[in-house]
């Protein structure tokens, strides 16, 4: 599968906050986001209902835990980024539970910030399109059975079933719907479509 | 007169290897602000030079580099050309809390704590050039570019320009540094046709490719710089020689040509290179006249409330952008802005966005 095209998020004037005890990796980050064109907030133990209009967040791995968001453990609105002290297996998996998109180790020096920014808008963008893609194939999978007896339906009228099948396909066309939508109208008006109403 | 303070300060720069001539013309720009500092009696401090030369190995620019921070009680270091040397250079300037002034023109996308950025970034060449040349010569562009940094992310940054301009690349192509190969790219240019090409090609390459499309030119009268012209962020007066009859109808940008008042004040420079590093060391020594210690200080200390013309939160600087053709082998300008403050993340001064394209499946 070919990879969708990265977009490059425009950062001018874009809200970052650091939730992250006072400490020189707050200064170092910040002078990176603010050279970047970033406005930035600091925040601490915990993140209030501001990170809503944020748009990106920087998050102690350290020290974190799942309460200090608002918002419902590991379901982020906005590309999360860890800041990494202590490589122990524990905090990265909590890390990764929290929904963090991109990391960076500390302390922070003098880079690192834009591609972490860049990587994590991308993560998050794909995670989102993979999660309406997901829903929608799994909506589909659902209506498998109702396809199945828009066909027989259709068969029952004399048709093999490829051609039923093709049938349904080109109706779904004519109205400008889904398959599946195409086959839950078939086996709503039972007994299957008036022929007729396709002329014309 | 006041008692000048000796301040050691290195000098970084290849004077042999592909980019030479950049590098003697930023070098003269240096030498020739440090004797302007030197000889003004109302000064407090003249600056001794601390020179290494790297010879054109981007590999031994970190240890060079490393070098004059460690042995020497020089902190500020003027050198680099390629963005390749400057980012072996940057962690040893971090490490030492050292500052690298670069005076060249680069790709943007960079703002070290331990960079000063005196020449221009893609707000102050690439960009007005691009808005320059698409409604003069047409939309239709051919990239080439050395195979680094600077001609992937020039070529990259162009795509996005001309693609939202309703523009069209019909094709980019790289050559490895110090490679003559331009067969293909004239051969591509022969069947593409495009309105303009941007040449990010650097040293012998860009010699021979200006050769090479100069010939076809003769040739064929759609690759004429008054109908095709080539266009260059890097190329100054400093390589002209190098480029001879090829350079003509050439235009490029740049915050300086030769003969043009205004930047950087006093004196007249051989090209933009030459023009950035005197600006850059004379920078420096305002920082630190009069305040004895300075020179040990952190880049952000100095900077803090002196004001002047590196901005505290990029260390980039606020330019003239000047499009330039060359004719009877020399740059005239075409189109002049004064004072654009360099923008490396393009956050500050782009208005408007590439639309976002919907993906229909």
């Amino acid at each position: 599968m070919k990879r969708r095209a990265i977009r490059i998020p425009n950062l001018g004037h874009a809200q970052a906050i650091i939730l992250h005890r006072p400490h020189p990796t707050v200064q170092a980050l910040t002078r990176q986001l603010t050279a970047i064109g970033l406005a930035v907030t600091q925040a601490w133990p915990e993140l209030g209902p501001e990170a809503l209009a944020a748009d990106y967040v920087f998050f102690d791995a350290d020290m974190g835990h799942d309460g200090m968001f608002p918002w419902e453990a590991g379901h982020p609105p906005i590309p999360m980024i860890a800041l990494i002290g202590s490589e122990a297996p524990g905090r990265i998996e909590w890390s990764l539970k929290a929904g963090a998109h991109a990391q960076l180790l500390k302390p922070v020096g003098d880079n690192g910030a834009y591609s972490a920014l860049l990587i994590a808008r991308d993560a998050f963008d794909a995670q989102k399109a993979l999660s309406a893609e997901i829903a929608d194939l799994r909506r589909r999978l659902d209506e498998r059975q109702t396809v199945v007896r828009a066909v027989t339906l259709l068969a029952a009228r004399g048709k093999s079933e490829a051609e039923a099948y093709a049938q349904l396909r080109q109706m779904a066309m004519a109205w400008r719907i889904s398959f599946e939508d195409a086959a839950a109208r078939i086996v709503a008006a039972q007994g299957g479509p008036d022929d007729r109403s396709q002329r014309g | 007169m006041v008692v000048k303070r000796r301040i050691e300060l290195g000098l970084l720069f290849s004077r042999t290897g592909s980019y030479s001539l950049i590098s003697e013309a930023c070098r003269s720009g240096v030498l020739g602000a440090i004797a302007m500092v030197n000889a003004d009696p109302a000064l407090d401090l003249s600056f001794v030079p601390v020179e290494r030369d790297p010879g054109g190995n981007a590999d031994a620019y970190g240890p060079l580099c490393e070098e004059i921070l460690r042995d020497t009680s020089a902190r500020h270091v003027v050198g680099c050309i390629t963005s390749w040397s400057r980012k072996e250079v940057i962690p040893t300037v971090e490490k030492f809390g050292g500052t690298l002034w670069y005076a060249v023109p680069y790709e943007g996308f960079e703002a070290s704590d331990h960079v000063v950025y005196t020449h221009a970034c893609p707000n102050q060449h690439l960009l007005p050039l691009l808005d320059w040349v698409m409604p003069t010569h047409g939309r239709r562009a051919y990239l080439t570019g050395s195979n680094y940094i600077w001609g992937w992310e020039m070529n990259r940054l162009a795509r996005e320009r001309i693609t939202a301009a309703g523009g069209e690349v019909l094709g980019d192509r790289y050559l490895p540094i110090g490679s003559r190969e331009v067969g293909r790219m004239i051969e591509e240019l022969r069947f593409a046709r495009p309105d303009f090409i941007l040449n990010s090609l650097i040293g012998p390459s860009s010699y021979e490719f200006m050769a090479a499309y100069r010939a076809l030119g003769l040739e064929d009268a759609h690759f004429r710089p008054d109908r095709c012209p080539v266009l260059s962020c890097n190329l100054t007066e400093c390589e002209l020689p190098a480029l001879g009859q090829a350079a003509e109808g050439l235009v490029a940008a740049g915050p300086y040509f030769r003969g043009v008042p205004g930047w950087p004040g006093a004196g007249n420079f051989g090209s933009s290179h030459e023009a950035a590093a005197f600006s850059a060391v004379m920078e420096l020594a305002r920082l630190l006249a009069g305040r004895a210690g300075a020179e040990n200080w952190p880049l952000s200390q100095l900077l803090a409330d002196r004001g002047g013309i590196v901005d505290p939160d990029t260390h980039h600087t606020v330019l003239p952008v000047i499009i330039a053709r060359v004719e009877g082998g020399a740059f005239r300008p075409i189109k002049r802005w004064e004072a654009v403050p360099g923008d490396p993340y393009l956050t500050r001064s782009r208005q408007v966005q590439a639309p976002t394209l919907r993906v229909v499946s």
